[in-house]
């Protein structure tokens, strides 16, 4: 656990010791400029649509930090070649790649929370009351990042970062468009082989518009934080789910850089 | 003593790399190198560039695999990352991570080895002492000069208090005063009873304070062994330098030995022979000729000449 820690410590460091902090300072401006914008112009619709606009930037800058953050992330060290001085110690790879993900994660949780307290200060101010849907929205943001982090680690360990950051915006549309595909796949298409085909090809995909606060449920249902948001029981499958599709990602990135050479 | 296993043993290791247009040339990096290193001696693994050194020194570190044969560390196979809990090692050129400071680098190396913090903070101050980047540890490394950063670079390899320190390059881009340090800390580090392996090219520093060495060319091992046995190996000569009508000496010399190497020069006439009894016999003769014998000097083999010798003759061979 010591490599795992030191080389997470580590990760976390050099995050916030880069500009990572603007976003956060941008998120707090914005959030900011439209509570206030929006009690103005709002008609006593202040707490949905702060809500809504609140959770859902929190979601987008989680998002964004995850997938430019983790682009070069392992594509980075090896380039660098500051791998040399930690996989030449007695660290098997995959300590590697769990302590890369745990900075990443501890970086980017840091992030939202900080997002977080600005949020909830602004409801506050506005005598606005969230209701533990925050609490749900707020795991579920945290499980996106966790799945959209493992896809850029295993992208990271075999190819370059702009390859990467393309791969894993591929991967978050589709995944966050995943409900609005497979109607289009139904509706357009007779059911066949092909069109079964398509629909499990799609299964690979992060299933991604289950976290994100205003999107749809397992059935492809609308939600919103506001209204008819979802259940303490969806919010523990989808978790599972993220991480049980990260641990699979995490796992593949693990054995394709236990078998590289570092040239 | 104990029968502790050798800190390195390398047996037939081979390493190929794919290269070209779409990866379709292969090219051998290292063919079949065997290596023994035996406990407390300094080994400096010599060769030109591309011969094979780092290459060789990235496989038993782990960062790369062998293709062919076996590297074991104090026993145990070097694809198992425990095996490397008794090596330090410091990368030809090292890259740090330029946001950390000399101090939290230490640390966190000292973290991937499961140290305990206090004993990594004392080891620490003390590394840095030696080293002489005290003054320097709380300034993040992007600050660093080429010398501070090759420092730091042995302090983070020694924070273990390894058994086995493999150094690659560790005197290149440095200026003499610091050459001349990390020598003494190598040797300093022999009287603890540390293994030291390095790779270089600075010849004079390998004669130095190498115990034994090995001359890597195109990726085979040339010559290995006691670096005082290898010089001893190699023929020495002698040349004396004689003033007088050169027709006269060269014949001299060639009624003592056939073979002898007999060259006119600006100020007289110089005579290669290659044993002392024969010298010995033709100053005899020159001294009764009344020639006058200007200079004579005895010649030993030179690392420097090994080392051309190993990396030159035996390439031509393959061609």
């Amino acid at each position: 656990m010591g490599a795992i820690f030191s080389i997470g410590l580590n990760t976390f460091r050099e995050a916030i010791r880069s500009k990572v902090f603007y976003s956060m300072a941008l998120f707090a401006i914005l959030i900011v400029i439209t509570g206030h914008f929006l009690a103005d112009i709002s008609l006593h619709q202040e707490k949905r649509v702060l809500l809504d606009i609140g959770t859902g930037l929190i979601s987008f800058f989680a998002l964004m930090l995850s997938i430019f953050t983790g682009t070069s992330i392992i594509y980075k060290e090896i380039e660098k070649k500051t791998i040399y001085l930690i996989l030449s110690k007695p660290v098997e790879r995959w300590k590697f790649i769990a302590g890369k993900t745990a900075g990443l994660l501890a970086t980017i949780f840091t992030v939202v929370g900080i997002m977080l307290i600005f949020f909830l200060l602004e409801l506050y101010l506005m005598r606005i009351s969230p209701g533990t849907n925050i609490l749900k929205a707020t795991i579920l943001i945290l499980s996106e990042v966790i799945v959209v982090v493992a896809i850029t680690i295993f992208f990271s360990s075999f190819t370059s970062p702009f390859i990467t950051g393309m791969l894993t915006i591929g991967m978050v549309a589709i995944g966050r468009l995943l409900p609005d595909l497979k109607h289009i796949i139904q509706m357009k298409y007779e059911p066949d082989f092909i069109r079964s085909s398509v629909e499990s090809l799609l299964q690979i995909f992060p299933q991604l518009y289950l976290f994100i606060p205003n999107g749809h449920d397992f059935n492809g249902v609308h939600v919103s934080i506001t209204s008819d948001f979802v259940n303490w029981s969806f919010t523990f499958w989808s978790t599972a789910y993220a991480l049980t599709y990260s641990g699979i990602f995490l796992f593949l990135a693990s054995i394709i850089l236990s078998k590289r050479d570092l040239t | 003593m104990t029968d502790k296993p050798n800190p390195l043993v390398i047996e037939n290791i081979e390493k190929s790399f794919q290269t070209g247009f779409l990866n379709l040339k292969k090219v051998k990096a290292v063919k079949g190198i065997s290596l023994t290193i035996k406990r407390g001696e300094i080994f400096g693994l010599l060769g030109p560039n591309g011969a094979g050194k780092t290459t060789t020194l990235k496989m038993v570190t782990g960062l790369i695999f062998p293709d062919k044969g076996k590297i074991s560390i104090f026993g145990k196979s070097s694809s198992k990352a425990t095996a490397r809990s008794e090596v330090g090692f410091l990368p030809e050129n090292p890259w740090f991570y330029d946001y950390l400071t000399a101090r939290e680098f230490l640390s966190m190396a000292g973290g991937i080895f499961s140290i305990p913090s206090d004993t990594v903070k004392k080891r620490s101050e003390e590394l840095l002492e030696k080293l002489g980047i005290a003054h320097a540890a709380d300034i993040p490394m992007r600050k660093y000069s080429k010398g501070m950063l090759q420092r730091a670079g042995l302090a983070q390899a020694l924070i273990n208090n390894p058994e086995l320190i493999i150094l690659d390059e560790p005197l290149s881009g440095l200026d003499p005063i610091g050459r001349r340090e990390l020598r003494e800390i190598i040797l300093d580090l022999r009287k603890e009873g540390k293994t030291v392996v390095f790779s270089s090219h600075i010849l004079a520093d390998v004669e130095d304070i190498c115990d034994s060495v090995a001359i890597i060319a195109k990726g085979k091992l040339r010559e290995t062994g006691k670096l005082s046995e290898l010089l001893l190996k190699g023929q020495s000569y002698f040349e004396i330098f004689a003033t007088g009508v050169h027709n006269t000496i060269s014949e001299l010399c060639k009624s003592v030995d056939e073979t002898v190497v007999v060259e006119k020069t600006i100020s007289g006439t110089r005579i290669q022979v290659s044993t002392s009894e024969i010298s010995n016999n033709i100053l005899k003769k020159l001294v009764m000729e009344n020639i006058e014998i200007k200079k004579f000097d005895s010649h030993k083999k030179s690392l420097e000449d090994l080392f051309m010798e190993s990396s030159s003759n035996k390439s031509d061979e393959e061609k």
